[in-house]
C-alpha cells in the first residue's frame, strides 16, 4: 500500500510538472500538425486511388497519425533526463531515495505520458478526421484491444529508452545508441508500415522488438482483425516483459559502474 | 555508532590519451586506462549526535566517501555501516533514515513550488499525512519558509532554495544527515543562518551531521571534530579546537600602512613571511618557534611607517589552507 502511495505520488508530481508549461504542449501540437500535413501531401501524391500494400489513403493517414502519436507525442524525456542525471551528478539525489530507480523513472514518466496521451491523442483523431474523414471498418468494440496494444507499444518504447539511458552509467557518451534506436523505430514501422518493406526485411523486423512499438498498434487500429490481434498482442506482451527485464538487468549492472568523481 | 568505515577503498579506471588526431585514432584501437584511487584505506567512526567536518582539497575523495556511505557508489573493497546497515546492500532501507544535501544539486522540482516537492517527499519517505503536516509546520517555522512554500523553486534565490533543500532533507526526521558543501555560493548572512539552523537541528533533534565544506567558517562554527582527507586517506582526525591549538605557534600581524609605501620591498626576518600583500595593507605570519612576536613588531616599527597594527591568532581558513599545503602538523 505504501508503495502504491509512494509511486502514484511521483506520477502525480510529474503530471503537475508537465502541465506547468502549456506553451510546450502547444508548440509540439503545431509540430505534429506540420508532420501530418507533410505526410498527407506526400502520400496523397503517391496514392492515385486504390490501395498500396493493402492500405488505402485513409488508412495510411490514420496509420501515420497513430505512429506519430506513439513515437513523437508519447515520447518522454526519460532518456535525456537519465543522461543528464548521470553526467551532471544529479543521479546522487535519485539514488538516495527509498525507491527503486527504475520504478521511480517509470512513474515519473507516467504523469508526462498521461498528459501527452490525452492532449495528443484527441488532437490526432481531430487531425485525421479533418484530413481523410472516418476510418473505414472501425468499430468501438475493438477499442479495448487497440488501447492495450497502444499502451504496450508506449511501454515497450519507454523501457527500451530506459535501457539505452542506463548505458550512460557505463559509457559517458551514449548518444550513438539513441540515434540508431530512433532510426530503427522510424524505418521499421513509424514512417511506413512493415508491409511496404522487402519480404526478407519484414521477416527480420517481425522478429525484433522495434516494430511492436508503432507498427503493431497502428496496424491493429487501422486494419483490425482478430487474427492479427492474436498474433501481435502476445508478442507485444513478450517484448514488454523482455524490455522490463533488460532495464532491470542493465540497472543492476550499471549501478556498479557509477563514477562519482568531481563532487 | 552512527557511521563506521573500515578500510574503505574505491578505485576507478579512466581512459587517457595523448594530444592530437594520431593519439585519438590510436586510442580508438588501443584504449589506455589509468587507475585512479579516489579513496584509499579509509577508516573512521562517527558517534550518534556528533557533528563531524570532513574536509580536504578538491579531488581528495570527500564526495566519493559520502556517496559510498549513502549507498550511491559501491566501494571496491572495505566495509561500512551507517546506522548499523550496509549502504551497498540496504540502500533503500537506509534512505528512510538518512538525509542528504548536495549543495550544488537540487532535489526540488524546479518548475513547481517547494510545497509540491515536500508533499511528494512525504509520500516517498512514507510519512502519514498528520506527521507530514506537523513536521512541515515545524520546519517552516524553523527555516522561515512560510513565504516561499508556494513560489516555484526556479524563482527563489540561492539562499532561499538551500533553506528549502535542507528542510526537504529533514522532512522525514533523519538520524544522520550528510551535507556536501551546503553553504557553497551563499552570501555571508545566509551562510550564517544556515549554520545556525544546522547547529539548532543537531542540538534539538540530536541528528548526526556529516559535513563536507571548503568554507572554514562551516568547520569552525559547526563541527566539534574534523577529519582531514587528502589523496583518499585521512591525514588528521582531531577536535577542531585541537586543530587550532596545533597552529597556535603562528601569529598573524596585520599592518595598515601609510598609502605611499610598497610592502613588497620588505625583507622580513627568518621565521616570518608576508602573505597576500595588497595596497595599503600588509599581513605577516610569524612562526613563533623562530621569531618572537615582539621582535617582528620591532622590525616592522623600524622599517615601516603605519597607522595601525594588530596581532591575532591565525583564522581557521589559514589553518585548513596550511594543512592542505601539507605543512607540518604538530601533534
Amino acid at each position: 500500500m505504501k508503495s502504491i502511495v509512494k509511486y502514484s505520488g511521483i506520477a502525480r508530481q510529474s503530471l503537475l510538472n508537465a502541465i506547468q508549461y502549456p506553451a510546450n504542449i502547444i508548440s509540439r501540437l503545431l509540430m505534429y500538425s506540420l508532420f501530418i500535413s507533410v505526410f498527407f501531401c506526400l502520400w496523397g501524391a503517391i496514392y492515385q486511388g486504390g490501395e498500396v500494400h493493402g492500405y488505402s489513403l485513409v488508412q495510411m493517414i490514420w496509420y501515420l497519425c497513430f505512429t506519430e502519436l506513439i513515437v513523437f507525442c508519447c515520447r518522454t524525456t526519460v532518456y535525456t533526463q537519465m543522461n543528464d542525471d548521470v553526467k551532471s551528478g544529479a543521479i546522487a539525489y535519485l539514488l538516495v531515495r527509498p525507491c527503486h530507480y527504475i520504478i521511480f523513472q517509470f512513474f515519473q514518466s507516467l504523469g508526462e505520458l498521461c498528459v501527452n496521451l490525452v492532449a495528443f491523442g484527441s488532437y490526432a483523431i481531430v487531425l485525421a478526421l479533418t484530413y481523410v474523414g472516418v476510418l473505414e471498418g472501425f468499430s468501438f468494440y475493438n477499442m479495448p484491444y487497440i488501447l492495450i496494444s497502444f499502451i504496450l507499444g508506449i511501454t515497450l518504447n519507454f523501457f527500451m529508452l530506459i535501457s539505452l539511458g542506463l548505458t550512460a552509467f557505463i559509457w559517458e557518451e551514449n548518444t550513438g545508441f539513441y540515434f540508431v534506436y530512433q532510426k530503427l523505430i522510424f524505418m521499421l514501422g513509424m514512417f511506413i508500415p512493415l508491409e511496404f518493406l522487402p519480404v526478407w526485411l519484414q521477416s527480420i523486423a517481425r522478429m525484433l522488438p522495434f516494430s511492436y512499438v508503432a507498427w503493431a498498434p497502428a496496424r491493429l487500429a487501422v486494419a483490425y482483425s482478430s487474427e492479427f490481434r492474436d498474433q501481435v498482442l502476445p508478442l507485444q506482451f513478450l517484448w514488454v516483459f523482455a524490455s522490463v527485464w533488460l532495464a532491470v538487468f542493465c540497472y543492476s549492472r550499471a549501478v556498479l559502474h557509477i563514477q562519482g568523481q568531481g563532487g | 555508532m552512527s557511521i563506521i568505515a573500515s578500510n574503505l577503498h574505491k578505485e576507478y579506471h579512466t581512459r587517457i590519451k595523448d594530444e592530437g588526431l594520431r593519439a585519438s585514432l590510436k586510442a580508438l584501437v588501443n584504449p589506455v586506462y589509468r587507475k585512479i584511487i579516489a579513496v584509499d584505506d579509509l577508516s573512521f567512526t562517527v558517534e550518534p549526535g556528533e557533528i563531524v567536518a570532513f574536509i580536504g582539497p578538491n579531488g581528495a575523495g570527500k564526495s566519493t566517501t559520502i556517496k559510498m556511505l549513502t549507498g550511491i557508489l559501491h566501494p571496491t573493497s572495505g566495509d561500512m555501516r551507517v546506522l548499523n546497515m550496509d549502504p551497498t546492500t540496504r540502500r533503500e532501507e537506509l534512505a528512510l533514515h538518512i538525509g542528504t544535501v548536495f549543495g550544488q544539486r537540487s532535489q526540488l522540482w524546479m518548475h513547481l513550488p517547494p510545497l509540491d516537492s515536500f508533499s511528494l517527499l512525504a509520500r516517498i519517505y512514507e510519512l502519514d499525512n498528520k506527521s507530514y503536516r506537523m513536521r512541515l509546520a515545524e520546519l517552516s517555522e524553523l527555516f522561515e519558509l512560510q513565504d516561499l512554500l508556494k513560489t516555484p523553486v526556479r524563482k527563489l534565490s540561492l539562499g532561499q532554495r538551500i533553506r528549502c533543500e535542507i528542510a526537504a532533507s529533514l522532512l522525514h526526521s533523519p538520524k544522520v544527515i550528510f551535507l556536501d558543501e551546503p553553504t557553497i555560493g551563499l552570501d555571508v548572512i545566509v551562510k550564517q543562518r544556515i549554520r545556525e539552523l544546522i547547529a539548532l537541528l543537531n542540538r534539538e533533534e540530536k541528528t548526526t551531521v556529516f559535513l563536507t565544506s571548503h568554507d572554514a567558517g562551516d568547520v569552525e562554527l559547526l563541527a566539534k571534530r574534523a577529519l582531514v582527507i587528502d589523496h583518499g586517506r585521512i591525514v588528521i582526525d582531531d577536535a577542531v579546537t585541537s586543530l587550532r591549538k596545533r597552529y597556535l605557534n603562528r601569529k598573524v600581524i596585520e599592518v595598515t600602512l601609510n598609502d605611499t609605501q610598497s610592502p613588497l620591498c620588505l625583507h622580513l626576518p627568518q621565521g616570518a613571511y608576508a602573505e597576500t600583500p595588497e595596497a595599503g595593507k600588509l599581513r605577516c605570519i610569524a612562526d613563533t618557534r623562530q621569531i618572537s612576536v615582539s621582535d617582528l613588531v620591532k622590525y616592522l616599527v623600524e622599517t615601516l611607517s603605519f597607522n595601525d597594527l594588530t596581532v591575532s591568532d591565525p583564522p581557521m581558513e589559514d589553518i585548513i589552507a596550511a594543512i592542505f599545503r601539507g605543512e607540518e602538523y604538530q601533534k
